[in-house]
């Protein structure tokens, strides 16, 4: 019978050679072991690799293990080579993601009704680079094409879940927003330039 | 009045026009509509003016903003005496929407520069654990050394050679010279034909073979000596004229 510490010691092994997410159900199956007792393993290592303050650390992407490295130590990775950031992606880009991301599942005619513009080539890059897919077809007229994100998009965006998403404050803050005033008063004041 | 706007690039008409409205300092829920269609219709001008291809979206909101500005000249009441509500309010209703995802958009990028700290490698290359073994394992022994005494012949050689230059050993053999000793070695051996083999020096090395077979053909180009050969690798017979 493996003991805790064997177990671990050998995800470990198989993180190491895995290098993207790697699925608590596949480790367990190694030892013929629950996935749920496999993903607490996951988790004890995650939060012993955070608490010694390793270079090298353990994060989730989407109920999968993966290591990476210490964030803090990106610039004495940078002296001895030039790591290969992310491609930026386009305003445009960012745009469509952050619809996709925040309103999924959506379609593309609700995207384009946001940006107020046609955003097939767009869709049709995130697609490409997997950071979008096909999630399935709304009951709309038309049965149109339903978009949300993917685990590359939250391995990307180092996102446990979508729930992890940034959050804005309220949208009034952006604006120098007066109170909205009586709709009498907004059309004299208008008027009035 | 003519706007001086310096073209950006705007991801689309609201873009365009949110630029606009922040620029202008305006509350979206208080859009001065007639100062603003004007500034994006000039944008638009502009964009003519400089050929940048006016996507038929601009002119749509261009449109949406003549008739916003129409309907606040006008106001009107409906059948029950009330006042129409504010025209601007749908328009300002997209631009919020638009504006909150603009800001979405901001901040994911903010999470990917973030991201782009972590760095992750590859999965293993596990070709050398998957299937079968390396070639090399499976050569035939023979093979394997005759392939090992040519390198061990090769590696003499060269050291050979190294040897030599390093001793400056190598003779220089001049072509002149060796036309006469051709010539000379005609006339003492009394025979109208000689082989090739006939006119190296002993232990001249490379260099005399290449000296005496240049010598030849010099000979051969001035018609002092005929050479042939029976076939390929054959001895070369040389003929005096």
């Amino acid at each position: 019978m493996a003991t805790e510490k064997t177990i671990k010691s050998a995800f470990e092994s198989m993180m190491f050679v895995w290098g993207e997410p790697l699925d608590p159900k596949i480790a367990a199956e190694a030892f013929g072991i629950d996935k749920n007792e496999a993903k607490k393993y996951f988790e004890d290592l995650l939060q012993e690799y955070a608490e010694a303050q390793r270079g090298v650390r353990i994060r989730e992407i989407a109920g999968k293990y993966q290591f990476v490295t210490a964030e803090e130590n990106f610039d004495y990775i940078r002296a001895i080579c030039t790591p290969i950031r992310n491609r930026r992606l386009s305003q445009a880009a960012l745009e469509v993601l952050a619809i996709v991301a925040y309103k999924q599942p959506v379609t593309k005619n609700e995207i384009d009704n946001i940006r107020g513009i046609k955003s097939d080539r767009v869709l049709e890059g995130l697609l490409q680079k997997e950071l979008i897919e096909v999630k399935g077809r709304s009951e709309a007229i038309g049965r149109p094409i339903l978009y949300g994100t993917t685990e590359v998009f939250l391995s990307h965006f180092d996102l446990e879940t979508i729930k992890q998403l940034p959050l804005i404050d309220d949208l009034e803050d952006s604006f120098n927003a007066e109170p909205p005033r009586s709709v009498d008063e907004m059309r004299q004041t208008t008027l009035a330039l | 009045m003519s706007y001086k706007v310096k073209l950006n690039i705007f991801e689309g008409p609201f873009d365009l026009l949110v630029y606009l409205i922040e620029n202008a300092e305006m509350s979206i829920y208080d859009i001065r509509i007639s100062e603003i269609t004007e500034q994006y219709l000039a944008y638009i001008e502009e964009m003519k003016h400089q050929d940048v291809l006016v996507g038929t979206e601009f002119l749509v909101l261009a449109a949406t903003l003549i008739d916003i500005k129409s309907r606040m000249l006008l106001p009107r009441r409906n059948p029950d005496g009330e006042m129409e509500e504010d025209p601007r309010e749908e328009l300002a209703a997209r631009i919020a929407e638009y504006t909150k995802f603009k800001r979405l958009a901001a901040a994911l990028e903010a999470q990917m520069d973030a991201a782009s700290l972590k760095i992750t490698k590859p999965t293993e290359d596990l070709q050398n654990y998957i299937g079968e073994p390396d070639v090399f394992l499976k050569m035939d022994m023979n093979e394997f050394i005759l392939a090992f005494k040519a390198f061990l012949y090769k590696r003499k050689k060269n050291e050979e050679l190294q040897a030599m230059r390093q001793d400056g050993a190598v003779p220089r053999v001049s072509i002149a010279a060796k036309k006469r000793s051709i010539r000379s070695l005609f006339a003492k051996a009394k025979k109208k034909i000689l082989k090739f083999r006939a006119f190296l020096s002993k232990d001249g090395g490379r260099n005399d073979s290449v000296a005496t077979f240049l010598s030849l053909l010099d000979l051969a180009k001035e018609g002092t000596v005929g050479v042939r050969q029976g076939g390929s690798y054959e001895e070369i017979e040389v003929e005096l004229k």
